[in-house]
């Protein structure tokens, strides 16, 4: 079993029309053994900005204080907040730093830029950037979750109907993974504000 | 090989580690203890690696106290469990990881809370009700599960820790003599026997 | 006599006086004011800046005032460069704090790491103290609001209202006239009592009425002073820099205490 399934994750972003939406489980294991199950897997950057961390957990906590730091001390220096795509090329060097010795965490962004335009981008472990349109799913049950998005998902979607096809998409998808789930936390980002939910699964 | 949980209510934590020292077959001690005191109101428990128990928990505990010194103010029970980690997650992608399972426990004067931090040998973290490292919480954890509520009480703490006992004596092959059973909460930390659970 | 003292930092003269120091305290005294007024519910920061040409260039929003972490607002007088690589600094510290402790970092411990660099230059040798002098308005958990003072030799104290910079003499002794004290209450436990009756309103009333007196032009304007505050939003610290409107709309409304000086 590789490290990137040692304590299992879902995370899952979607795009939508003039709105975006992170979702993760909340689950947290060694192995078959659930320890925690509020465990955090996505990160307020900005107002307008997610990260999620599926992976190893050592490395979700290790990473999201880095980025913290590094993205409060951009804001100080620069006097503005990040953009999503600034933070993603900031995310990607910091993982291609340690590209001998990788962080286990496979990153997805998502957030509004400056335009109110959605973007959504996720990398691999040594930071290669994928960027998509669509969706970006990682994860122990990133398989389960391509499945799902790729029948849910549809363009232009509002912020309503993009967090009921995230929500199933997510929950129908850690259903079947054994490594995932205890329930989940949907962020919509919205032009208005970020709209977060805690949904209950199947708690088991 | 060691047993070690713990279980916290609003303003309490309850502890157990197990006394035993073994190496391979044998039995080398049965009176040690393996938690370490690092405020008044914060301690923690180590297991893994026997040197590197010792080693990592007094360098924690040296650096914990020296904040105190310089800054005549005790770090919060969530400050304490970050910088563990931080150091623990230093010190694994160094040329010298240490192998150490933590549980620590502690009492927020200012929030008025307990708090437990689960942390594994590769530094995951996890505030949690109820925790516990290494076999006996593939015992441990269902009883917990089954018995725990949000509202408990020393009281009840106490009670699930004693069956917690039950089962590890009844289903575990190791046999733990004897327990180091601490209890953090307003008035600080203290020991208990395990006739006074 | 003082020539041979002077060429460095590290050497006391006989009458055990450090002059590099002492000139990089002269050096403060001539630059712009920088005036800290603590209140119950805040903390109220006021910069003068010195020799604006029209042709200069207004790209920089603030060449005074700094946000030093979520948590402290700083005011400089002396060298702006000297002020840069400090805050640099200070805003790495605080992050690395943030980082090791997961937690934001006491205002104190900010201000004494910060003291602690601009000491170090005064003591190893071929190196230049640093010419600043800082103003920190801060709020924590443990102490609430505090307002520090520190200068070129490391020392720093904490102040309910302060001043640095040019005629600095002049508005600590008015600050010391009209700032409101409280009368003696017992404090709780954990709580530095902050010692004020004044409000916000008052804080930035008093600043007001201390810039006009001390700031040496015709009118008080957008164009030569910044503005910031320190209040708690939702039990968190925020931090407000001031556009140069809301500092015209702040002079204006206390026109009041601002018009005695110009008649004077």
């Amino acid at each position: 079993m590789s490290i990137m399934q040692y304590n299992g994750s879902a995370i899952v972003a979607m795009a939508g029309k003039d709105c975006v939406a992170i979702a993760a489980d909340k689950r947290l294991g060694q192995r078959a053994l659930t320890v925690d199950t509020d465990f955090q897997k996505v990160f307020p950057i900005t107002d307008r900005t997610y990260v999620g961390l599926p992976g190893l957990a050592t490395d979700v906590k290790t990473l999201y204080d880095r980025f913290r730091m590094r993205v409060n001390l951009y804001k100080h220096r620069e006097e503005r907040t990040i953009e999503p795509k600034t933070f993603s090329h900031l995310v990607s060097h910091m993982l291609y730093e340690r590209r001998f010795g990788p962080y286990f965490v496979e990153p997805i962004i998502a957030g509004l830029d400056k335009n109110d335009k959605p973007y959504i981008c996720g990398m691999d472990l040594i930071g290669c950037l994928d960027f998509a349109k669509d969706f970006i799913v990682g994860g122990t049950a990133s398989d389960n979750l391509y499945g799902m998005c790729e029948s849910l998902w549809e363009p232009d979607l509002g912020p309503n109907d993009l967090f009921e096809t995230i929500s199933q998409a997510l929950l129908a998808a850690v259903d079947r993974d054994a490594l995932s789930g205890w329930g989940a936390v949907v962020h919509i980002i919205t032009p208005e504000g970020v709209i977060t939910r805690d949904i209950k699964g199947r708690m088991d | 090989m060691d047993a070690q949980f713990a279980i916290a209510g609003r303003d309490f934590v309850i502890s157990v580690t197990d006394k035993g020292v073994m190496s391979s077959i044998l039995k080398m001690k049965k009176n040690q203890d393996k938690t370490c005191q690092l405020s008044s109101h914060t301690f923690m428990s180590v297991s893994g690696e026997p040197g590197d128990t010792s080693n990592f928990s007094e360098y924690i505990q040296g650096n914990v106290k020296l904040y105190s010194v310089r800054n005549s103010q005790d770090l919060s029970p969530s400050e304490t469990a970050n910088f563990i980690r931080g150091e623990l997650a230093d010190a694994l992608r160094s040329r010298s990881p240490s192998h150490v399972n933590l549980l620590v426990a502690g009492y927020d004067k200012g929030a008025g809370e307990a708090a437990l931090y689960w942390i594994d040998y590769l530094s995951a973290m996890a505030k949690v009700p109820f925790a516990s490292h290494g076999y006996c919480g593939y015992f441990l954890y269902a009883v917990m599960d089954r018995e725990y509520t949000p509202d408990i009480t020393l009281d009840g703490a106490k009670a699930l820790v004693k069956k917690c006992f039950e089962v590890l004596k009844t289903r575990f092959v190791i046999d733990f003599a004897d327990y180091t059973i601490k209890v953090v909460d307003r008035d600080g930390t203290r020991e208990l026997r395990q006739d006074e659970l | 006599m003082a020539r041979r003292y002077d060429s460095r930092t590290t050497i006391f003269s006989p009458e055990g006086r450090l002059y590099q120091v002492e000139y990089a305290m002269e050096a403060i005294s001539h630059a712009g004011t920088v005036i800290g007024v603590l209140s119950k519910d805040g903390i109220v920061l006021a910069a003068e800046r010195q020799a604006t040409s029209n042709l200069l260039e207004q790209s920089l929003d603030n060449e005074k005032i700094y946000e030093m972490n979520d948590n402290v607002v700083a005011g400089v007088a002396g060298h702006a460069a000297d002020a840069n690589t400090l805050i640099n600094q200070s805003r790495a510290i605080a992050q690395r704090y943030l980082l090791k402790y997961d937690s934001p970092m006491p205002v104190e411990q900010l201000v004494r790491r910060l003291c602690d660099m601009k000491q170090g230059y005064t003591q190893y040798g071929g190196l230049r103290p640093f010419g600043v002098s800082f103003l920190c308005a801060g709020w924590d958990s443990t102490f609430g609001f505090q307002l520090y003072q520190s200068d070129p030799a490391g020392n720093y104290s904490s102040w309910k209202a302060a001043c640095i910079g040019e005629n600095y003499s002049n508005a600590q002794s008015i600050l010391k006239q009209e700032y409101k004290d409280e009368e003696k209450e017992e404090a709780g436990p954990n709580v530095r009592t902050v010692g004020s009756q004044m409000t916000m309103d008052d804080a930035l009333k008093l600043t007001c009425q201390v810039l006009s007196k001390t700031i040496d032009t015709a009118k008080l304007s957008s164009k030569k002073l910044e503005f910031a505050t320190i209040t708690l939003k939702a039990g968190k610290p925020f931090i407000h820099v001031y556009t140069s409107t809301e500092i015209d709309e702040v002079l204006k409304k206390y026109e009041s205490v601002i018009k005695p000086a110009d008649s004077q």
